[in-house]
C-alpha cells in the first residue's frame, strides 16, 4: 500500500485551536470531490477517538476511520507548528488523517500504515516539518 | 538509538518497575514432589514398625505392610481430591464437603498430627544416633554409655530449635535437597535388600512372623474391660491396624505439594503418587518385614526404638562393615527424620495459614515478621508445642506413638468423608480422576470404591478412640484447645472474615523494586519470552490460552500489569475501575497454579497502557505480546494503538501481537 501526498493533501494550520475543530477541517478537506457524506465520516472519526485516542507523545495525531464502500485508503496532513492540546494534555504538532476500506482484507494494510505514521513522525521530524514556510516543502519532505 | 527517539521515550517511559514474586511461582517434577511427601511419609519406616512392636508384639511387619498397600488407595482418594482442587488439603476438602466448622475439626487433627511429628520424628533420629554410639562404644570396648531417652530427647530439641529458625528466617524448602535424601535411602535400602537376601539364604530356613497380632493390656487401652473385644479376631486385626496406622502420617503432604506440581498437574501427581506408593510398600513394608526376619526375637526390644539400624546390626558379615551400614542408615534416616521435623512446621504452618486466610484466626497470628516476612507467631507456637511435647514424652517415641495416629486418622476420615459428599454436592465439578468403583446412576457417580475407603478409615479410627487411651485424651484435649481458638478468634475477627470471604483468599506477594526495566529479566530460566497483560482479574482467558498452548515449551512467560499513575486516574484503569493488583496479581498465580507453568509477574506505573507494554516487551526481547479484549474499545483498536507504540521503540525488531477472547483472536506481526 502507498500513500503518496501532494501539497493540495497537505495543510499548514495557524487559526485553529482545537482538536475538534482540527479534524473538522481535514474531514471536509478530505470529502471534498468525492461521495463521501462528510458528517458520517466526522461522527466515524470522533467515534474512533473516543475510544483510545490515537494522539502519541512525538505530537503526532492520527484521527483515522474504517468506511464500508471505500475501496482505496485517502489521507490528509495538517501541520500546526503552534501546537494544539488534546483532551489529555497531549500537544499536537501534526496530524495525519486517513479513511481506509473497512474489509477485513484490508487491516493489515492499514495497521501498518498507523506503524509507519508513528515510526516516521518522531519529535524532530514533527519540528522540522514545523519550520517548513509552505506544504509544497512539506510535501517534499515527506518519505512518503 | 537517535536523540529524538530518546526524548519520546523519556516522556513516556515507565515509572516504576515492581517485580512480583511469591513462593508459588516456581513449579516442580513429580520425582522431587514425591521426594518431598517420602522426607515426610517414608520417614515413619524408621520408627513405626518399633511402635507395633511394642504395642502387639512379632505379627507387626504383617500390619505394617498391610497398611503400607492401605496407603495406595489413600493416595488415590488424594488424587480425586487434588484432581478438584489446586490448593488442596484437609482444610479446603473438608471445608467444601461438610463445611467450616468440620474443617475447623479436621485441621485440629491435623495440626496435633503435625505437632506430633516433629517431636516422634527428632526423638527417633536421637535414638538412631544414640544407637550407633552406644554401638561403637560396645565395638570399640568403650565403657561408657549415653542414656538413649535423654540424648534423644535434647536432640529432637535442638533439630525444632534449629528448623524453627530457619523457618522464621523463612528459608524455602529444597526440593532438590529433599530429592538427594531420597536417593542416598533408596541406595541404603537396596543395599539392605541384597544383604538381608544374602544373610536369609546363608541362614537356610525362614521363618515367618505370625499373623495373630499379642495384644498387651496397654494396647487395649479401655477395650481391654469390653470382653468381647478381648477375643482377637476381627477386631484384634482392626486394633493391630489402629496401631500401624501412624505409617501414614505425612501424606497430606502430598495435598500440600500438589500446588507446586509441573505441567501435567494431574498426570504428574500420578507417577508421584506411584513412586509413593511403591516406596511405601518397598521402604516401609518391606525393610520392616525384613527387620522383624533377620533380628534375633530376642534382640527386638533393644531395636525397637532403631528398628532398621537393628536390621543393619543383625546382618551376616564382618562387624566393620556392619558397623559401617548401621552409620549410613543413621545418616540417612537422621536426614529424613529431620526433615520430617521441618516438613511438620511448614506443613502446620501452611495449614494454620490456610485457616487463617478464611478470616478464622486474629491478625496476632498472621503477624508478619519485620525482617523476614514469614507468619513467625504461628511458626513460634507450633515449635513451642512441639517442644513442650518433647520435654513431656522425655524422650519415649513409644509414648508419643501411642498418641500420633489421632490426628492422622481423625484428619482421614473428615477428608474421605468430604471426598464421597463431594461427589453428590459438587457432582458438576471437572474430576479428571475419580477414585476406582463407581455405579453410574443418572448424573452421579455412587463411589463404591471411595465409600469402603471411608469405612475403613472411620473403623480404624473408632477402634483406636477406645484402644488408645493416651491418643484419645490427649488428642480430643488438643483438638478442644484449637476448636477453641478457633471459635474464639473467629468470633473476634467475625468482620474481618465476611470481607475476606467476600474477597477470597488472597497470595502473598513479594513486591521488589528494579531500577530498570532490563534488571527485571535479568534472572529469567529460558531464552525466549512471551508478554501477556493483565489489567482484570475476570478477563485472563488469554493467559489461560497462552498457559495451555505453551505447555512444557522453554518459553518464560511475563505478565504485565501498567499501574495507572495515581496523580492521573486515581490507581483506576481507563474505563474508571479501581484495579486492585493483589487481587489482580492473586488470580494470576492461581491461574498458573492450575496449570503447573511458571509466570514471571511484572507491574510498572503509567498513564499509556500500550507505550508500557512496547516497552516492557522490547526490554525483555519478548516475541510475542497477548493480550485480552477489552470491553470498552474492541480488539482492532487495541491492536491499532499497539501498532503504533511499538513504532515508536527505537531499534525494534519484528513482534507478534495477539488479542484472544473465547472462540476469536486477532494477530498481527509488524
Amino acid at each position: 500500500m502507498e500513500i503518496k501526498l501532494n501539497p493540495q493533501q497537505i495543510f499548514l494550520i495557524n487559526n485553529l485551536t482545537t482538536k475538534q475543530e482540527l479534524v473538522q477541517y481535514l474531514v471536509s478537506n478530505i470529502c471534498k470531490d468525492t461521495a463521501l457524506n462528510q458528517e458520517e465520516v466526522f461522527k466515524a472519526i470522533i467515534k474512533r477517538e473516543q475510544g483510545i485516542s490515537t494522539t502519541l507523545e512525538s505530537g503526532l495525531s492520527i484521527p483515522h476511520a474504517r468506511l464500508e464502500g471505500l475501496t482505496s485508503f485517502r489521507a490528509v496532513l495538517a501541520v500546526i507548528p503552534q501546537g494544539v492540546q488534546d483532551n489529555y494534555g497531549k500537544n499536537i504538532k501534526v496530524m495525519f488523517l486517513f479513511l481506509s476500506p473497512s474489509g477485513e482484507q484490508y487491516f493489515p494494510e492499514h495497521l501498518k500504515l498507523l506503524a509507519k505514521l508513528a515510526e516516521t513522525f518522531t519529535p524532530a521530524f514533527i519540528e522540522e516539518l514545523c519550520n517548513l514556510k509552505s506544504t509544497e516543502e512539506i510535501a517534499a519532505k515527506l518519505p512518503f | 538509538m537517535n536523540e529524538d527517539s530518546t526524548n519520546t521515550q523519556s516522556k513516556s517511559k515507565v515509572k516504576s518497575v515492581v517485580v512480583i514474586s511469591t513462593a508459588m511461582l516456581t513449579f516442580i517434577t513429580f520425582w522431587k514432589a514425591a521426594a518431598i511427601v517420602l522426607c515426610d511419609f517414608g520417614s515413619s519406616a524408621f520408627y513405626a514398625g518399633g511402635i507395633a512392636y511394642n504395642a502387639f508384639g512379632p505379627a507387626f511387619p504383617w500390619y505394617i505392610l498391610g497398611v503400607s498397600f492401605f496407603s495406595g488407595l489413600l493416595l488415590m482418594m488424594y488424587l480425586e481430591s487434588c484432581s478438584m482442587f489446586t490448593r488442596s488439603g484437609v482444610f479446603p476438602v473438608v471445608s467444601a464437603g461438610l463445611g467450616e466448622k468440620a474443617a475447623q475439626l479436621a485441621a485440629s487433627a491435623l495440626l496435633f498430627d503435625m505437632a506430633l511429628t516433629g517431636p516422634i520424628s527428632g526423638i527417633s533420629a536421637g535414638n538412631y544416633l544414640i544407637g550407633l554410639i552406644n554401638s561403637t562404644f560396645t565395638i570399640f570396648k568403650i565403657n561408657f554409655s549415653l542414656n538413649p531417652e535423654t540424648f534423644s530427647m535434647i536432640f529432637a530439641a535442638a533439630v525444632v530449635i534449629y528448623f524453627w529458625y530457619q523457618n522464621v528466617k523463612g528459608i524455602e524448602d529444597s526440593s532438590e535437597k529433599s530429592a538427594k535424601i531420597i536417593k542416598l535411602s533408596l541406595i541404603i535400602c537396596g543395599i539392605l535388600f541384597l544383604w538381608s537376601a544374602i544373610t536369609l539364604a546363608l541362614r537356610g530356613t525362614v521363618t515367618l512372623p505370625p499373623l495373630k497380632p499379642q495384644l498387651t493390656q496397654e494396647a487395649m487401652g479401655w477395650a481391654a474391660n469390653i470382653p468381647f473385644m478381648q477375643k482377637v479376631g476381627y477386631i484384634g486385626v482392626l486394633i493391630a491396624l489402629g496401631h500401624s496406622v501412624l505409617a501414614l502420617s505425612g501424606l497430606e503432604t502430598l495435598a500440600q505439594v500438589f500446588r507446586e506440581l509441573e505441567y501435567p498437574k494431574v498426570q504428574n501427581l500420578k507417577k508421584t503418587s506411584m513412586i509413593i506408593f511403591v516406596f511405601a510398600v518397598v521402604f516401609t513394608g518391606g525393610l520392616t518385614f525384613l527387620a522383624a526376619l533377620i533380628i534375633d526375637p530376642a534382640d527386638m526390644a533393644k531395636y525397637s526404638d532403631n528398628l532398621i539400624s537393628g536390621l543393619a546390626m543383625s546382618l551376616k558379615g564382618p562387624t566393620f562393615l556392619k558397623l559401617l551400614l548401621q552409620a549410613a542408615v543413621v545418616f540417612a534416616g537422621g536426614l529424613m527424620l529431620c526433615g520430617a521435623v521441618n516438613t511438620s512446621i511448614i506443613g502446620a504452618n501452611g495449614t494454620m495459614n490456610r485457616i487463617a486466610e478464611s478470616g478464622i484466626l486474629t491478625d496476632w497470628f498472621r503477624k508478619i515478621h519485620k525482617k523476614y516476612g514469614t507468619t513467625y507467631h504461628i511458626i513460634n507456637t507450633i515449635c513451642l508445642t512441639q517442644l513442650l511435647v518433647i520435654f513431656l514424652s522425655r524422650g519415649h517415641v513409644y509414648l508419643i506413638g501411642q498418641a500420633y495416629a489421632f490426628g492422622v486418622l481423625w484428619s482421614f476420615v473428615f477428608e474421605m468423608v468430604s471426598i464421597v459428599v463431594l461427589r453428590f454436592k459438587n457432582r458438576e465439578q471437572k474430576r479428571e480422576f475419580m477414585m476406582p468403583l463407581n455405579i453410574k446412576f443418572d448424573h452421579f457417580y455412587i463411589p463404591i470404591g471411595a465409600t469402603l475407603v471411608g469405612l475403613i478409615v472411620i473403623s480404624l479410627a473408632g477402634i483406636n478412640l477406645i484402644t488408645k487411651k493416651v491418643a484419645t485424651i490427649s488428642g480430643v484435649s488438643f483438638g478442644l484447645i484449637l476448636f477453641t481458638i478457633f471459635y474464639i478468634s473467629g468470633r473476634l475477627n467475625a468482620k474481618k472474615a465476611n470481607i475476606m470471604f467476600e474477597e477470597g483468599p488472597r497470595e502473598k506477594l513479594n513486591e521488589t523494586q528494579v531500577p530498570e526495566l532490563n534488571k527485571a529479566f535479568e534472572n529469567l530460566p529460558y531464552k525466549e519470552n512471551i508478554l501477556v497483560t493483565v489489567k482484570n482479574a475476570d478477563n485472563l482467558y488469554h493467559l489461560e490460552k497462552v498457559l495451555t498452548d505453551l505447555k512444557d515449551s522453554e518459553i518464560n512467560i511475563i505478565v504485565l500489569y501498567v499501574r495507572p499513575l495515581d496523580n492521573w486516574n486515581a490507581g483506576k484503569d481507563r474505563e474508571g475501575r479501581t484495579v486492585d493488583y493483589k487481587e489482580l496479581f492473586t488470580q494470576v498465580i492461581l491461574k498458573a497454579e492450575n496449570f503447573g507453568r511458571p509466570v514471571h509477574p511484572i507491574m510498572v506505573n503509567s498513564n499509556d497502557f500500550f507505550t508500557a507494554a512496547a516497552q516492557v516487551a522490547y526490554a525483555a526481547k519478548a516475541q510475542k505480546i497477548v493480550m485480552g479484549v477489552s470491553g470498552t474499545y474492541g480488539a482492532n483498536e487495541q491492536m491499532e494503538y499497539m501498532v503504533m507504540a511499538w513504532a515508536t521503540i527505537p531499534e525494534k525488531y519484528k513482534i507478534m501481537a495477539e488479542i484472544l477472547w473465547p472462540g476469536r483472536e486477532v494477530s498481527f506481526k509488524f
